[in-house]
């Protein structure tokens, strides 16, 4: 690349696409089988909640904006078992919808490993919920 | 490996005379990490990038009450912390403008373990 071009390129400004004016949310997804103290859940819901807007920022910082701005909206669900979440994960990924796992380091209550939280966005919330729509609130 | 001393984690104090559900309490709790951890990158980046490192550690602190949380907000003030006080936006379970979690950190550990010395585990009765 030349220099001119390598200027260009620093200074012009980012692509981003633009957010549709839609309500944005976060789902997290709770491995009930695991049986997890409420105390617990709530971290492991920290860790993928912070991991996710982590990563979704590199590739969807437009919409990780965007969720902030409209007051990050988070919903806590549960999920049966391992299963279940690994189902959810593949329809989430078909639909091109970002998703973070978290797996825990087993240093309190539960095994070293344990598949705790699946988080399904930050994304639009009618998207969301034809994947995550059916489970119940914890 | 690190030390003891050099050890990050976060705490987040949760209003314990709130009825709320593990789900209320969970998003709450998430709404504070992620606070915390985006002014964390902007003001101390190293020991933000620390902290993620090592398993960005995460405990759970029961407070008393609104009048307990606003204190310890306040000596985190004083101590200069990192920290995020989080308002429930009231569509479920809470009146609107609700204080519910405080976000401290990430932090030595050991300056998080002698300023909440006193707090209980949250969820631990």
């Amino acid at each position: 690349m030349g220099f001119r071009s390598f200027l260009h390129r620093m200074t012009a400004p980012k692509m981003t696409k633009p957010v549709e004016n839609r309500p944005i949310k976060l789902v997290l997804v709770i491995n009930h089988s695991l049986g997890m103290k409420k105390g617990k859940i709530a971290a492991q819901v920290g860790h993928a909640s912070v991991q996710t807007v982590l990563s979704a920022g590199s590739v969807i910082p437009h919409i990780v904006d965007a969720w902030l701005g409209q007051g990050q909206k988070k919903v806590c669900v549960k999920a049966t078992d391992e299963q279940q979440m690994n189902d959810l994960f593949s329809k989430a990924s078909q639909a091109n919808i970002h998703t973070s796992k978290t797996i825990d380091a087993g240093h309190t209550q539960i095994p070293k490993g344990s598949y705790t939280v699946l988080a399904i966005g930050p994304w639009y919330e009618a998207e969301i919920d034809e994947i995550t729509g059916h489970l119940s609130l914890l | 490996m690190l030390s003891v001393d050099d050890q990050l984690s976060m705490a987040l104090l949760v209003r314990n005379d709130l009825e709320m559900t593990p789900g209320k309490v969970a998003v709450q709790c998430a709404h504070a990490a992620v606070d915390c951890s985006l002014q964390a990158r902007k003001i101390i980046p190293q020991i933000f990038e620390m902290w993620r490192n090592t398993g960005s550690r995460k405990i759970c602190l029961a407070a008393l009450d609104e009048e307990d949380i606003l204190y310890w907000k306040e000596k985190c003030n004083e101590v200069g912390l990192v920290h995020s006080l989080v308002r429930d936006a009231g569509r479920t379970e809470v009146p609107s403008e609700t204080i519910t979690v405080l976000g401290v950190g990430p932090a030595h550990k050991t300056s998080l373990d002698d300023l909440f010395s006193n707090l209980d585990l949250y969820g631990v009765e």
